[in-house]
């Protein structure tokens, strides 16, 4: 006999949308994005936060959706890769990977992105070491960074031009 | 005929990348299918024991549960492996590793086939187990499977080694040890599938090997194989792991009995457990030089440990045999590999087929004769390093394209700098520094054996191409090189090119995306099926322009007069003429590229039509309080042939050298023991070194516009030159990777 699993309302905004959902309690936040609302560019690659390929904003801040319960997102709002370019139709980071060869098999990078956008947010202007700090949760065993930090150094300076 | 190179060469933007980064890639797991069933495999938790009995029935009761299946259900031959078949989809009588699978769950929800499958009874009888695979020849070892623990045996002998190395000035015989490793890619293996309205069983698959997997799975069930067809989804990386089937048979199976969409997905934990890893592997090399440091002789005995399956142990052991001597020349060679049965997990195809274990193990060896001789390491290898005219360990004399001089000439200037600035700079009481030089030879395409691929191109009466290939892109990039191959032959922009991608009911067979083969050999059948249809035009145009066909060229689009570029026919016009002719519109590549087989005794042959070649420059710095290595600094030169896509090539170095890092340093999975990347560490952004990657073009007259590989190239001089660093550094050599903490910090203690 399986136990009746308590669910949860929870309503929250997901990429600038509001949803309501009843999540399972021990539902992850992954599983309640990639199952119910069927935002698979978050990626599962680990499970137990080790990896990062599960990267989504919470209010802003980069987290690993396979950490955190569903029933956390209540209240808050997530940001997927579905919508980091927020009305645009593709954001700078994602402009700067593409041009910067920073994708290969693809499947560590919209947690990537996500985290990308978050040390960005917080330092506008980073130099490699920060870039690597911040995105050292990050798994990616096709690029070896490099083309990532330049993607993600070309997006810093194209800022900085902006506001000067 | 014309080309237009204009596509050759150029680092356009990658395709499928734009979907990759808005999430909307279709990777395995992301499929939505009606109901689907998950499917949970039942796996041994023993390395060795016959299986008694499985109990399915209370399993098969709990809410939820679709169905268990056990080797029973298999309809057709339950037995798989690409190369030897020695490897049951389930186990029928024994299991011979922890993970081997004995059941397969299908069931309503993950949890529900979860818990069933923990509730499966199977009875086992413990079995003595092996895990060292020289106990596992000794005669009275446990026998894994019923041919003996002997595998495989290639023997590769040139000339007289053992009176050769009594004329040698210096003589170095060490051992050399490497261990498992786990593949790593970041999407762990997963499936999904239906049934079509026509009963087609459709899978989706995580793969580097679409056709291989179907006729695996036709045979498995022993259906006809137009009841398959394999589809390549978005694929996570595979770098040799998802060259096996994985879980393409589970879903074949349930899609079988059951008729209902499926879905497999692999945690990260089962990817540990269930997947091939690299083989670990025992090298006792002797290598004797006379006192100008040239080469007369080498012997070496490599035991191969591949686990539980063949997977591609024997691939495996034929590569390391080959390249065992490094790309020099040799004149005395005597190499024995043995590829041995154990207990352990399986062991295949990992990024370079057991090269980058035997390159730690020829490039250590450069290291100490030229210590030993006074010489310099890079003197020592600019000496040696094979040339255009050089005989192989197997007896082949190269032809062309031997860049290794070449590679070793774009790092000396990097070399000399970095070797004055250690000395410079000296030690500090808790730090040293080191630098150290890697080489390789890599030789494309599977070894001594045929291995083609095929093409079709398809011009429709709008005068737009179409481009059909079999090859699995895995995340290195073939899908855009292939396309700007097509493009480059047809004279049209490589986004013009419309492609139909690795599904075995539209595409033929490419062979598998591994041995660094698909540049060269699928890029060659696709420039075939090209070049046949731009000849089709060019007749065509020949008739209506009448001149020569010398004389014409295609060109975005047109077939143009040289002489006049304003007199020109659309493509599409000269479809439409040849099609009221009844000449066909979708023409046939074909290339196998030309080798042969490998003497038995001797190992005599020409195993690859080509080679690539690289060397690394590595500068690391150790504490030698904790044993902590970083690499500073990573110079990689690779001759590829021809770069097609340089960022792609440079993307393939730099992600080697991640790779390689690893390999040098940190990774070891530990059988029974090592389940999750909590215990299995591989670099993250702060561990890379500054990447300088260098591209080497000495140009391969039989590739396509010159391009030969690089994919296992890129990994391969790293750890040789990391641990030459390392041994530079401490003054103390470490013999078995990886060069972890504790045995950094024991070779520091060690120091005098
Ligand atoms: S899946 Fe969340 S960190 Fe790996
Ligand atoms: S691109 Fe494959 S894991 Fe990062």
């Amino acid at each position: 006999m399986i136990e009746p699993l308590k669910t949860v309302p929870i309503s929250f905004k997901v990429n600038g949308r509001p949803v309501s959902l009843e999540v399972g309690a021990g539902e992850t936040a992954l599983h309640a994005i990639r199952e119910r609302l069927q935002l698979t560019g978050a990626k599962e690659g680990c499970g137990i936060g080790e990896c990062g390929a599960c990267t989504i904003l919470v209010n802003a801040k980069a987290v690993n959706a396979c950490l955190m319960l569903a029933a956390q997102m209540d209240g808050t709002s997530i940001r997927t890769v579905e919508g980091l370019a927020g009305g645009g139709s593709i954001h700078p980071l994602q402009k700067a990977f593409l041009d910067h060869h920073a994708v290969q098999c693809g499947f560590c990078t919209p947690g990537l992105l996500m985290s990308a956008a978050a040390l960005l947010k917080e330092h506008p202007c980073p130099d490699r070491r920060t870039i690597a700090d911040g995105l050292s949760g990050n798994l990616c065993r096709c690029t070896g960074y490099r083309q990532i930090f330049q993607a993600v150094e070309a997006v810093a300076q194209g800022e900085k031009e902006k506001t000067q | 005929m014309t080309e237009k190179v204009g596509a050759i060469g150029s680092s356009i933007p990658r395709r499928g990348a734009l979907d990759r980064l808005t999430g909307a890639s279709m990777f395995s797991a992301d499929f939505r299918l009606e109901n689907p069933l998950a499917l949970r495999a039942v796996r041994s938790p023993h390395s060795h024991a016959r299986v008694l009995r499985i109990d399915t029935e209370e399993a098969s009761r709990m809410p939820g549960v679709a169905r268990i299946f056990t080797a029973r259900d298999i309809p057709g031959k339950n037995l798989t492996g690409i190369i030897n078949k020695d490897r049951p989809l389930l186990v029928e009588d024994k299991v011979r590793f922890v993970g081997d699978p004995v059941a397969l769950v299908a069931a309503e929800t993950e949890e529900a086939a979860e818990r069933a499958a923990g509730a499966v009874n199977v009875l086992y009888e413990v079995l003595p187990a092996v895990y060292d695979p020289a106990d596992a020849l000794a005669n009275e070892a446990p026998l894994i499977h019923e041919k003996g623990n002997l595998l495989f045996r290639r023997r590769v002998v040139r000339g007289d080694a053992a009176s050769a190395f009594s004329s040698c000035a210096v003589v170095v015989e060490e051992t050399y040890r490497t261990s498992f490793l786990e593949h790593c890619y970041l999407e762990p293996d997963a499936g999904a599938g239906w049934v079509d309205a026509d009963g087609t069983l459709v899978i989706i698959a995580s793969t580097q090997n679409p056709h291989y997997d179907h006729s695996e799975v036709a045979a498995l069930l022993g259906v006809e194989d137009g009841r398959i067809r394999i589809i390549q989804a978005a694929t996570g990386g595979g770098f040799g792991s998802k060259l096996d089937l994985n879980m393409q048979g589970f879903i074949g199976l349930a899609l079988y009995h059951l008729q209902r969409p499926v879905r497999c997905v692999y945690s990260r934990e089962e990817t540990f457990i269930a997947t091939s890893k690299r083989h670990a592997l025992i090298m006792e090399m002797k290598t004797g030089a006379g006192k100008d440091g040239r080469l007369h002789a080498m012997k070496c005995r490599i035991l191969c440990d591949t686990g539980a399956y063949g997977s591609y142990g024997i691939a495996v052991a034929s590569r390391a045999a080959v390249h065992a001597g490094g790309p020099y020349e040799i004149e005395h060679v005597d190499t024995e590999v043995l590829c041995v049965y154990t207990n352990n997990p399986v062991a295949g195809a990992m990024r370079g087929f057991g090269t980058p274990q035997v390159a730690f193990a020829h490039e250590s060896q450069m290291d100490l004769l030229a210590e030993k001789l006074g010489m310099d390491p890079f003197e020592i290898r600019r000496r040696n390093a094979l040339r255009v005219g050089s005989v192989t360990a197997t007896g082949q004399k190269l032809e062309a394209s031997v860049g290794i001089g070449e590679c070793l000439d774009a790092i000396k200037e990097s070399y000399e700098k970095a070797r004055s600035a250690r000395s410079d700079r000296g030690d500090s009481p808790f730090t040293c520094r080191g630098v150290g030089i890697g080489a390789m030879w890599y030789g494309i395409g599977n070894t001594g054996m045929q291995n083609p691929s095929t093409a079709q191109v398809e011009i429709d009466l709008d005068g737009a191409v179409t481009l059909y290939t079999g090859c699995a892109d895995i995340g290195q990039g073939s899908t855009t090189v292939l396309a700007q191959i097509a493009a480059g032959t047809l004279g049209l922009a490589p986004d013009e090119i419309r492609m139909i991608v690795a599904d075995t009911k539209l595409t033929t067979n490419a062979g598998a995306t591994s041995a660094s083969r698909q540049t060269y050999i699928s890029g060659n059948a696709v420039r075939d099926a090209a070049a046949k249809l731009v000849d089709v035009l060019l007749t065509e145009a020949v008739d209506l322009m009448k001149v020569p066909k010398n004389s014409l060229a295609v060109e975005g689009g047109f077939v143009v007069y040289k002489g006049d570029t304003d007199r020109r026919i659309a493509f599409s016009k000269l479809a439409a003429r040849a099609r009221r002719k009844g000449i066909p519109l979708r023409w046939q590549g074909y290339f196998d590229p030309v080798t042969s087989p490998l003497n038995p005794d001797t190992g005599h042959g020409e195993p690859y039509a080509t080679y690539a070649y690289a060397c690394h420059l590595a500068e690391v710095t150790v504490d030698i309080t904790t044993g902590e290595v970083t690499v500073d600094r990573v110079v990689a030169a690779h001759d590829v042939g021809r770069a097609i896509h340089p960022e792609g090539v440079v993307g393939q170095i730099c992600g080697g050298v991640a790779m390689g890092v690893g390999f040098a340093l940190m990774e070891e999975f530990k059988p029974g023991v090592t389940a999750s990347f909590k215990d299995y560490h591989i670099p993250t952004a702060n561990d890379m070194p500054e990447v300088v990657p260098l591209i080497v073009e000495s140009s391969e007259p039989t590739g396509p516009f010159g391009a030969k590989g690089v994919g296992e190239p890129a990994l391969i001089p790293t750890a040789p030159a990391v641990l030459n660093a390392l041994s530079d550094a401490l003054g103390k050599r470490i013999y078995h990777l990886p060069a972890n903490l504790e045995r950094v910090l024991e070779a520091a203690n060690k120091r005098g």
